[in-house]
């Protein structure tokens, strides 16, 4: 027997490693994640996120800058001879209208939420297949703190995770640990809204309330994370089954993650 | 080459697939860097140095998400010593069959993630999931990989890899 396991050690040793994995991820999910050697891991990957992403976007920047304006720079010559009077009053006009717009969308987020704000830009995103996650450039030297919400124009994009001095990584709405109180914003039905990494699901919903397809949920307020009334999903199936107490209602969020790059972080 | 300068080295990885590769998603779907990565250095060394290395990249992987520690480090030590094993096998490690493998590793850990999480999280969308993200990351990671083999195979890279490595039996 001894020789036997002296001669498969390695093997032994091996799948020993892999059961006491196994074992760390099943009391987990009773006990809630553990927080190992995070702040160290993120403040490197955060410093070479921050590093890769602002030398990318300043060549990015510079191209759009410089290259594309150059062209149009000459096109603007040409329609400045042909009609420079009408081109300055069309500039002055487009100005004023985007800056109305501007003050508009400001006015209306002030109003849902009376909350002050951090714009954070994204610097990286999704580091694993199995969560959905995304890192801001913004952290606690900007006031920003584990659990506050973060949101776009559109709608809800998830709470903060973890956050360090520079940099914060973000919990989306699809993430499978991701829950939110939302409600349904045509009859105020209550749910609670889970991600399942590719779209979110809505649980708890009585078998007899109304919810139908394309009915806009908004957070509900309950969880003391988000204010009331933000955007978060839109249900897109409804299955309805004799033998449940619930329905199954599927719902996909109303920002489109593949797309963000600014986001707005509530301080409380 | 020494487990402590591949375990540096998926460091550095984990922030460069979260931004550097960003502008190479599309529709939201990116390859698995650090998998192409696990597997070409899996084919190079023994399958408990492969096993520590695909534990190593997988708890970072976990740490630096939301995810639950140790879900990645259990998938990606299985496919690290897969990799070792099918080092053996392989005769030309450049060979554009490298991303077919490439591409079932990765949607072999695709399959194997989704069975964990509906293990812990109750029921999943598997076959969307399968669909919108599993199968094109697996093409898209499989296909990275053989364009990564050829470029690290012109530039010499593979051999110094080989010449650093020393094969321990498992």
């Amino acid at each position: 027997m001894p020789g036997f396991i002296a001669k498969r050690r390695k093997i032994i040793f091996v799948v020993i490693l892999f059961t006491i994995l196994f074992w760390l991820v099943t009391i987990q999910v009773k006990n809630g994640r553990f927080v190992f050697l995070e702040r160290p891991i993120l403040a490197v990957s955060g410093f070479f996120e921050r590093m890769i992403t602002g030398t990318y976007r300043s060549i990015e920047s510079t191209v759009n800058r410089y290259v594309w304006l150059v062209k149009t720079e000459r096109e603007n010559e040409e329609l400045k001879q042909q009609n420079d009077t009408l081109k300055l009053e069309h500039a002055i006009l487009n100005e004023l209208l985007n800056e109305n717009e501007r003050l508009r969308e400001a006015l209306r987020f002030k109003q849902l939420n009376p909350l002050s704000s951090v714009a954070a830009p994204v610097i990286g995103k999704n580091m694993s297949p199995i969560s959905a996650t995304l890192t801001i450039n913004k952290g606690t030297d900007q006031g920003i703190r584990k659990d506050m919400a973060v949101i776009t124009a559109d709608g809800v994009v998830g709470r903060i995770h973890s956050v360090l001095a520079g940099s914060s990584k973000v919990m989306l709405l699809t993430d499978p640990g991701s829950t939110l109180a939302v409600r349904v914003q045509r009859n105020r039905e209550e749910g609670l809204l889970e991600g399942k990494l590719v779209n979110c699901a809505l649980k708890y919903v009585s078998y007899y309330a109304d919810i139908q397809k394309g009915d806009i949920l908004v957070t509900s307020g309950l969880d003391g994370i988000f204010p009331k009334g933000l955007p978060v999903a839109v249900v897109v199936k409804v299955t309805k089954r004799e033998a449940n107490a619930f329905q199954i209602v599927v719902a996909e969020p109303v920002v489109r993650f593949s797309r963000i790059e600014e986001t707005l972080v509530l301080i409380k | 080459m020494k487990a402590g300068v591949y375990f540096i080295l998926f460091l550095l990885l984990v922030p460069l697939q979260a931004s550097l590769l960003n502008p190479l998603s599309i529709a939201g779907i990116k390859p698995d860097l650090t998998l192409v990565l696990l597997y070409i250095i899996g084919l190079l060394i023994s399958p408990l140095e492969a096993a520590f290395l695909g534990i190593g990249t997988g708890l970072l992987l976990d740490i630096g998400s939301a995810s639950l520690l140790g879900v990645s480090g259990f998938t990606r030590g299985l496919l690290g010593i897969a990799a070792s094993l099918l080092g053996r096998k392989v005769l030309d490690i450049t060979s554009p069959s490298n991303g077919i493998f490439l591409a079932v590793f990765s949607l072999a850990e695709g399959l194997l993630l989704m069975f964990f999480l509906s293990l812990f999280y109750g029921t999943l969308p598997v076959v969307s999931l399968l669909v919108s993200h599993i199968l094109p990351q697996a093409v898209y990671t499989g296909m990275l990989g053989v364009v990564l083999l050829r470029f690290m195979a012109t530039k010499d890279i593979l051999a110094l890899l080989k010449r650093r490595t020393v094969q321990k039996e498992f």
